[in-house]
């Protein structure tokens, strides 16, 4: 992967989609404030103009050094992807299931992935966790948790 | 001799058993969310918040002062121990503390911040107290292309930290504009870049792109560097004499920074650390040593925090402005209690406003007390194995984010914004001018807005005003300034790899 090609493409995506809503901006203003010279378009003008011509100077003036990243592999790789796909398991199942289980659910496979502790253990200090936070936060912060389905 | 009355009477009041728990409560419990990775003093206000609702409105603000105080110096905690920044005014810490830590030398870092925050705070409490009307009038007298104009400073102060690429660094801040821009637009109230989005009316909210960028980030990028907490004993939290000479200076400087720049709404604790530190390296006689553990490093952007935070009271107070968003909340608490902060507030409420300011004078006196014995006990939460404090840190990252406006969509925006931290620092982009220029975007297209306005979209409004030819000129000097320095560094580093030195 380019990282330079890459960041000046999406600087110039990023810039034309800014000037496109700069210009609907400048029409509804037109429409919504006879004779005023400035709006809620002016600064997307400047900015998506300003991202366009950077995006631009990026992609075809720029010199930068190949960047030399590495990315994790192995185990590491592993664990890493677990972490984000637990993450991303928790936002989906936190309206259905609530608070309770699905912390509980997706803190034990946290602590499996990230901690390497067996599942008995792991679902342990998941309970604890889920136990803790929720004192702090529903009980004594009075923080309204998804309840789900479950209704806990 | 009125303003010392005032205070007396405000002291007499702070010092009732009510208020007095309360700040002492408020510190305890702002520290204790602050230490917590991740969080900072405007989610320790944001979740604390519903506690001061069953209190009477002195004690209430005074608690909630007191939990921005806390949670502010809970902050340098994870950042030194743990290269996690609560918010972004923490950043700057992590710099030069974690690599202290990491040296070993963690204690001497978390005292060098306990210390500059209790001079900073203090100072910018007195200055409070006795030049408030006077300093105020002056922040009036700006008006909105002042206010632009250094608003272009504290962006070219921002592309200016981008490390060795500038092109990086504004590329980073234009996009951090650009996310501002998400919501209902200044002028009309019209949705600007919500794509039909209802979740996206409200902004792209703060928490979540903090949280994103640094918390999140942070941990993935933990999880694949094997990173443990640091576990070697906290001792000696007494600086040196040595310490104490190099940091001396870079406290009082970072305080003068703090201080002035606060005083002008819309100058947060994450615009003048960023300043703070950039003098600091800037008139260092060794500029290469920041990053690497440099003590200096850590006072003068801690003292930078502090003094700001304070400073802040006064248009937040005077003319009811938050300088940043943990005082936006403050500003929330005293409107929820009918009160209307602006000029009327100290002719209206004066026992209000003097027992809150002698409040903070408390609130700095009781950190310093409480939380140096206490270094101990919060570096204790930080020794917990990574396997145990990770997950730990993702759950309160998801909650801390969702609790703020009740929202799964904010937990998604930070959970993306994660990802892309993680890919962004792989690449060594820096995200800090991102979030700073998110938070001055709004004030930026207000003053753009306002000042084109007066002179019917004439550029010419910049350039006749004294003050705002001035800053312009200042931003201008700086940007030259900061690319010479890039390329000096830049040819440093060539000529080293060229002499076969190890670059880290």
């Amino acid at each position: 992967m380019n990282e330079r090609r890459v960041a000046g493409a999406v600087l110039v995506m990023l810039g034309v989609v800014a000037l496109i809503e700069a210009r609907r901006l400048r029409a509804l203003r037109e429409e919504m404030v006879a004779g005023a010279v400035v709006g809620d378009d002016t600064f997307p003008w400047i900015i998506g103009g300003s991202l366009l011509l950077l995006g631009l100077y990026v992609l075809f003036v720029a010199r930068w050094p190949e960047a030399r990243v590495s990315f994790p592999a192995g185990p590491a790789r592993r664990q890493l992807l677990a972490t984000a796909g637990a993450l991303a398991a928790y936002y989906v199942i936190t309206p259905y299931l609530g608070y309770t289980v699905s912390t509980l659910v997706v803190s034990s496979g946290l602590y499996r992935a990230m901690g390497g502790y067996r599942w008995p253990v792991a679902v342990f200090i998941a309970g604890l966790t889920t136990g803790a936070l929720y004192l702090m936060f529903r009980v004594w912060l009075l923080e309204p948790l998804p309840t789900g389905w479950i209704g806990m | 001799m009125d303003v010392l009355s005032h205070l007396a009477g405000g002291f007499a009041a702070a010092l009732s058993p009510l208020n007095l728990t309360m700040a002492l409560l408020g510190s305890l419990l702002g520290t204790l969310v602050g230490v917590l990775p991740g969080l900072g003093p405007t989610a320790a206000i944001a979740i604390l918040f519903p506690l001061t609702a069953v209190l009477p409105p002195v004690p209430a603000i005074i608690m909630l002062a007191a939990i921005y105080y806390g949670a502010m110096y809970g902050g340098s905690t994870t950042a030194i121990l743990l290269n996690i920044p609560g918010e972004v005014a923490s950043v700057p810490t992590c710099w030069d503390g974690y690599p202290m830590a990491q040296q070993g030398r963690g204690g001497v870092a978390l005292g060098v911040a306990a210390i500059g925050s209790f001079v900073a705070g203090t100072f910018g409490v007195v200055a409070l107290t006795f030049f408030a009307p006077v300093l105020a009038d002056q922040a009036l007298r700006f008006g909105p292309p002042e206010y632009f104009a250094l608003m272009v400073l504290a962006f070219t102060a921002i592309v200016s930290l981008s490390g060795a690429s500038l092109s990086r660094g504004i590329a980073m801040a234009l996009c951090g504009y650009l996310l501002s821009l998400v919501g209902l637009g200044p002028a009309t109230a019209q949705p600007r870049f919500t794509f039909g989005l209802g979740d996206l009316f409200g902004g792209v909210d703060l928490i979540a792109l903090i949280v994103g960028l640094f918390a999140l980030s942070e941990v993935f990028l933990g999880i694949e560097e094997a990173r443990v907490a640091i576990t070697q004993k906290i001792t000696n939290l007494l600086p040196s004499r040595a310490d104490l000479r190099r940091s001396l200076p870079a406290i009082l400087r970072g305080t003068g920074i703090g201080f002035f720049l606060g005083l002008l709404p819309g100058c947060a604790p994450s615009v003048t650390v960023f300043v703070a530190y950039d003098v600091e390296k800037k008139v260092a006689k060794q500029p290469e040593r920041f990053g690497h553990g440099a003590i200096e490093g850590v006072a003068s952007p801690e003292s930078a925090n502090n003094a700001t935070s304070a400073a802040g009271f006064i248009p937040l107070m005077a003319l009811g402005i938050p300088a940043s968003p943990p005082l936006a909340l403050l500003l929330g608490g005293l409107t929820v209690y009918g009160l209307s902060p602006g000029p009327l507030l100290f002719e209206r409420n004066p026992q209000f406003v003097w027992t809150v300011i002698a409040s903070l004078y408390l609130g700095n006196v009781i950190l310093l007390i409480l939380n140096l014995p206490l270094i101990g006990l919060w570096v204790r939460i930080t020794r917990i194995p990574y396997g145990i404090l990770g997950p730990l840190i993702l759950l309160l990252c998801f909650l801390g984010t969702y609790s703020v406006r009740n929202s799964m969509f904010d937990v998604a925006v930070s959970l993306v914004l994660g990802a892309a931290g993680y890919v962004l620092r792989k690449y060594h982009w820096p995200v800090a001018p991102m979030v700073v220029s998110f938070i001055v975007g709004p004030l930026l297209e207000k003053n753009l807005i306002q000042a084109l306005s007066m002179s019917g979209g004439s550029l010419r409004i910049f350039v006749q005003r004294g003050i705002t030819l001035s800053l312009l000129l200042a931003a201008l000097a700086l940007l030259g300034l900061s690319l010479w320095l890039m390329r000096t560094t830049v040819k440093r580093v060539e000529l080293a790899a060229a002499e076969g030195a190890e670059l880290s």
